[in-house]
């Protein structure tokens, strides 16, 4: 009986190496250790069989049974891993096939400097203010000290819409609005478009964007001044960038200067965008002028301020090296795509 | 403003390169453009023609020897005309560098030529210069000089000349002597005033003359005049027309040269009245008569105004006050006597005037940003020093000034410590007063307090924030500390308009869109492109009263033609296609008088690659999605747009109109230029702000299954499918969950004008597992409701 089970046994196992897929493996394991099997067989034959030997045949049907199934598990087990791989297989893919590479547009290249310059003086402390671009000559020129038929009206050529409204040619009648209804302390930064009758070219655009900030409190000096565009200097353009400030004259600022950053594209040493003096020119700024806060009802006996302004697209060309102004107004999808955020 | 340094040098010492001088400048707020040198060439020299033979393979050439005083004659080959032997020349050496290019040893025609004998364009220099030398071929001098002097001595030239950018504060310095008195206080030099006396050898005095009326001292609060007899016009001197050169002006004659040196040199603009041809004698300062005609010295027509100052004659206005004289009164080679005229006019009124008439003068550049009255009597003076000087005239005794109101004296006081407050520096009392005084501002320190007297000219210097500006820009601005704001902490932020506008842009650019940035004039023909009737709102736009031109000349009323030009653009640029958008105000005109309102919009554009109307119209829900909205999107819209292709977007109900997206007709298209299918959406900012939807509270998650249904439905085409969707949101009540459209069929089968809409239909109960009865129930509201408001039936 023995010998039997044996045969039955050895002969599995060698079926078994002949068996390459899982549904022949299945009828394999029915055939031998199904209910109708052979081993199982030999079981159901038992009551033929002597009673002290049933106990053996059990152990020796139980020992082939347990042979026969672990073998059975490991063929399972390697005829999944090779179907598996024959599956992965077919189902490769050319990963080098195009998709579509961008989803995404992107801000224009103004807004993302505009949005770098907000997000650093919000930072500081500073509120983001707006107001009308169509504006009263009043805020426009007259509470900034430029009263009519002044010389510092030239460099500020005006689009006029009647002798008292005009585009306003900066961002500076903002301040002015705030100034007037608000009481110090004022920390404000006030952006958007402004209008000079230029002509459009290479450099100049009769619509171009300004960001401008004010600070009015007690005892403020012009070091604050110096070490707020510092601050700012290195918020833009990273540590060792630092702040020049030269001597200027704005109607609306006393003293004014003209303040100069370090070069970013050559840390000061000097090159070709900086003309090798290591410096750029970047913002106007100033102590307010008294009489400014006079006429915005402000006491300049007891308050004072500065202020500072910068252009957007003078600070988007520095960043990205735009040749000509015109691209920036154009919406050539060739030029927009260049831009990501 | 130009200025040759040798020039400033008569009044100041100056003892560094001119790019250290521009430094010492710049940093103390006297801005610097540059420098250059007069001499547009190097290495000519003065030779003598020895012999000039014909070139013999020429008809025109010369073959020339030229002594250049190097011991060797050199062999020059010369095509002017007018060279013969004998003749003093400029002789460009091998290796010169002239404006039109470098000289080299060449061969002309078989002959050696070692150099080039020059004319005056070939050296850039002019006839105002020198007179003639452009004359005729090359220049031949009519003085000795010894052979081998270099030509620039020979023209006075190889001066640096500097250009100043004066700012509007200081037009003090609009003048050789301004800005030696200013390089005087910044390089701690001393300003000398030239001695100014003269000898008056006419006869006569000035009113046997002239007369002098003044009719208007507010636009004329000084005017003061001195008579030349005798007057012999002629070339000015040699150095005199190069300083005139040097500041880029042109000799004309030495009367009118006088003037010119005069206003350069100390700021006061002149002018020479040829006294013939004054009427009577007699010079009257007036506002002109309406409608009155003045041909001024350019040869220009000029109708005038009451306005405007005039210098009349007994009879007619003979020059435009402070800004160009008359072509009747013009000083010409016969000029015998000569009133010479210095005055100071309002700088407003002069402005205006200059303004309106569109003309712009030396003179009236000066006056319109302000003449110092107080100083006009010297610089005639120095116009009379410099006629005896050049000997061209005798000057009358006497002189005409009237000056009624003469300016106060102007003392301001400052506080040191506000002073050092303000600049952030502490800068000792004393040290403000030697800056003080470097700039000629008398000064008096007491206790805390200075007392300044400032000099006329200053007319900048009102107060304390002044005096601080002037401490501090000789101090050195680069002593400015760096230092932190102080006082209360605030807090910095956008608001939420601001944020609002930033999110839809950044939405947007998440599916794929750009930002545009169009200007927002436009032109008024753009609007008529877009067809609308003539009592829209949006074809009166704000007028610009003096726009660049046509097509900036109106603040835009709608973005889209803006946004048509861009697609255009892409389209003619052969960009396969374009996602663009915008967010920019438009401008509604206010009462008259009153500002125009300006309220922010969105507009969307697209064309090309995967662009069609939905796609226009996913691009709006999404965005609208994303603030809580799902607006009703409804058949209707512009002319402009395409009449089966465009909706109006708008919420609740329809009460509130969000905007418009449509296709853009064919007819608009082919207007703007557009080549392709263009697709545009314009979305009020403002209402879309206003009416997004706050997320609320979180709704708990379902305990209970859903269940779904789908529905089939045959409706005419005239249905819309969304109507329909929004008929079976309403009708399947609370316990519906969702609707959503899977399949729109057209067959034969459904016949002629009908459309199967299916829809899958999800129900679902909060607090229990949903029954077939009342699915079914619902399923049955569903269908009435259908049937009832779109004739649906179910689809077989």
């Amino acid at each position: 009986m023995q010998q039997i089970i044996n045969k039955i046994c050895e002969r599995a196992l060698s079926e078994l190496k002949g068996v390459s897929d899982s549904k022949s493996l299945d009828e394999l394991r029915v055939r031998i250790l199904g209910k109708k099997g052979e081993l199982t067989g030999i079981l159901r034959s038992m009551g033929q069989v002597s009673a002290e030997l049933r106990p053996k045949i059990g152990q020796w049907v139980n020992e082939a049974r347990e042979t026969i199934e672990n073998a059975l598990a490991e063929a399972q087990k390697q005829i999944a891993r090779r179907e598996l791989e024959q599956r992965l297989e077919s189902e490769k893919l050319d990963v080098t096939l195009p998709v579509q590479d961008r989803s995404e547009g992107s801000l224009h290249p103004m807004s993302l400097v505009l949005e770098t310059l907000l997000d650093i003086f919000t930072g500081m402390g500073f509120e983001a203010v707006e107001g009308p671009e169509v504006e009263y000559d009043h805020f426009n020129f007259e509470l900034m000290n430029i009263p009519k038929n002044h010389p510092a009206r030239d460099a500020q050529d005006t689009f006029y819409v009647d002798d008292n409204i005009v585009l306003r040619t900066h961002t500076s009648p903002v301040q002015a609005r705030i100034m007037t209804t608000r009481k110090p302390p004022i920390r404000i930064v006030s952006f958007g478009r402004v209008y000079r009758a230029d002509e459009a070219d290479a450099t100049h655009s009769p619509v171009f964007h300004q960001l401008e900030g004010l600070v009015i409190d007690e005892n403020v000096s012009m070091g604050d001044l110096k070490g707020t565009l510092d601050t700012f200097a290195k918020r833009l353009y990273g540590e060792g960038v630092t702040t020049r400030f030269r001597p200027s004259f704005f109607p609306f600022t006393e003293p004014s200067a003209e303040v100069d950053l370090t070069c970013a594209a050559c840390r000061g040493k000097g090159c070709r965008v900086c003309k090798g003096t290591g410096w750029i020119e970047v913002l106007g700024a100033g102590m307010v002028n008294p009489k400014v806060l006079e006429m915005c009802g402000i006491d300049s006996k007891k308050y004072s301020g500065f202020a500072f302004g910068m252009g957007v697209e003078r600070l988007t060309n520095l960043k990205y090296n735009v040749p000509d102004m015109r691209y920036l107004y154009e919406n050539d999808m060739r030029f927009l795509k260049q831009f990501r955020g | 403003m130009k200025i040759p340094m040798r020039w400033l040098k008569e009044y100041t010492e100056i003892d560094m390169p001119a790019a250290e001088y521009a430094r010492r400048m710049i940093m103390t707020g006297t801005a610097v453009e540059g420098w250059e040198n007069t001499a547009r060439f190097t290495n000519v020299v003065v030779g003598r023609v020895k012999t000039c033979q014909m070139h013999p393979d020429s008809d025109h050439l010369h073959v020339c020897t030229v002594d250049v005083g190097a011991g060797e004659d050199l062999q020059v080959v010369c095509g002017a005309p007018n060279v013969a032997a004998g003749q003093l020349v400029c002789c460009a050496l091998e290796g010169a560098v002239l404006p039109g290019g470098t000289i080299k040893r060449g061969r002309i025609r078989g002959v050696e030529s070692c150099g080039m004998l020059c004319s005056g364009p070939e050296l850039d220099v002019p006839d105002s210069l020198y007179p003639h030398c452009g004359d005729k071929g090359i220049i031949v001098l009519n003085e000795e000089y010894p052979l081998g002097t270099p030509a620039q001595d020979v023209f006075g030239l190889g001066d640096d000349v500097i250009e100043y950018e004066i700012l509007a504060n200081r037009p003090d310095c609009l003048s050789v002597w301004g800005i030696a008195r200013e390089t005087a206080s910044v390089l701690g030099g001393h300003f000398v005033m030239p001695e100014i006396g003269y000898k008056e050898t006419g006869k006569g005095t000035f009113s046997d003359y002239a007369a002098v009326r003044v009719e208007d001292e507010v636009n004329c609060p000084r005017y003061c005049a001195k008579i030349v007899s005798n007057v012999k016009i002629g070339p000015s001197p040699k150095w005199m027309r190069e300083y005139l050169h040097g500041a880029g002006m042109r000799s004309i004659n030495n009367i009118v040269d006088i003037t010119n040196f005069v206003m350069l040199e100390t700021g006061h603009p002149m002018h020479a009245f040829d006294l013939s041809k004054v009427k009577d004698s007699t010079i009257v300062v007036r506002r002109a008569h309406e409608g009155e005609v003045l041909k001024t010295l350019d040869g220009k027509e000029h109708v005038l105004n009451p306005s405007m100052l005039v210098i009349a004659d007994s009879e007619n206005a003979t020059g435009l006050a402070g800004i160009m004289g008359g072509e009747e009164s013009e000083i010409v080679s016969d000029t015998a006597s000569v009133l010479f005229e210095c005055a100071a006019f309002e700088r407003g009124n002069n402005r205006v005037t200059a303004r309106t008439l569109g003309i712009r003068t030396e003179s009236s550049g000066r006056f319109e940003k302000g003449v110092c009255a107080e100083t006009c009597m010297k610089a005639l003076d120095r116009a009379c020093m410099l006629v005896e000087m050049l000997s061209c005239g005798e000057i009358v005794p006497g002189a005409f000034d009237f000056y009624p109101h003469p300016a106060p004296k102007k003392v301001v006081t400052a506080d040191v410590n506000r002073i050092c407050r303000r600049i952030g520096v502490d800068v000792p009392a004393e040290t403000m007063e030697d800056i003080l005084l470097s700039l000629n501002i008398d000064t008096e320190v007491s206790g805390d307090t200075l007392t300044c007297e400032i000099p006329a000219y200053r007319q900048d210097i009102e107060g304390e924030a002044d005096i601080s500006e002037e401490v501090l820009r000789m101090y050195g601005y680069e002593h400015i500390p760096s230092t932190l704001m102080t006082g209360e902490t605030m807090p910095g932020f956008r608001n939420e308009k601001q944020s609002f506008a930033t999110g839809i842009k950044k939405t947007l650019v998440g599916m794929g869109f750009f930002e545009a940035q169009s200007f927002s004039f436009i032109s008024p023909a753009w609007l008529q492109k877009l067809g609308l009737s003539d009592d829209d709102w949006r074809m009166k736009p704000v007028e610009i009263r003096n726009p660049l031109g046509e097509d900036t000349s109106v603040m835009r009323t709608t973005l889209v033609p803006s946004m048509l030009n861009a697609l255009a653009l892409n389209m003619n640029r052969g960009n396969e296609s374009a996602r663009l958008m915008e967010v920019s105000p438009v401008f509604h005109p206010g009462a008259e008088g009153e500002l125009p309102e300006e309220h922010p919009w969105l507009i969307i554009g697209m064309y090309g690659d995967g662009a069609d109307f939905y796609a226009l119209k996913r691009a709006v829900m999404c965005l609208c999605a994303k603030y809580g909205l799902t607006p009703d999107v409804q058949p209707g819209g512009d002319g402009y747009y395409h009449p089966g292709r465009k909706a109006e977007i708008s919420i609740r109900g329809g009460s509130v109109k969000l905007g418009q997206m449509g296709e853009i007709h064919p007819l608009t298209a082919e207007k703007f230029e557009l080549s392709e299918r263009a697709y545009v959406a314009q979305i009020d900012v403002q209402a879309l702000r206003t009416c997004q939807a706050e997320i609320g509270a979180v709704k708990p998650l379902p305990k209970f299954p859903a269940v779904s249904r789908d529905l089939a439905l045959v409706v005419d085409e005239a249905i819309g499918a969304g109507d329909l969707l929004r008929v079976i949101e309403r009708a399947a009540g609370k316990l519906c969950e969702g609707v959503k459209l899977f399949d729109v069929y057209r067959g034969e089968r459904l016949g002629e004008g009908k459309k199967s809409l299916a829809f899958t239909i999800w129900f679902r109960s909060p607090d229990h597992t949903l029954t077939e009865q009342e699915i079914s129930a619902a399923m049955d509201k569903i269908l009435a409701a259908a049937s009832k408001n779109a004739g649906a039936v179910i689809r077989a």
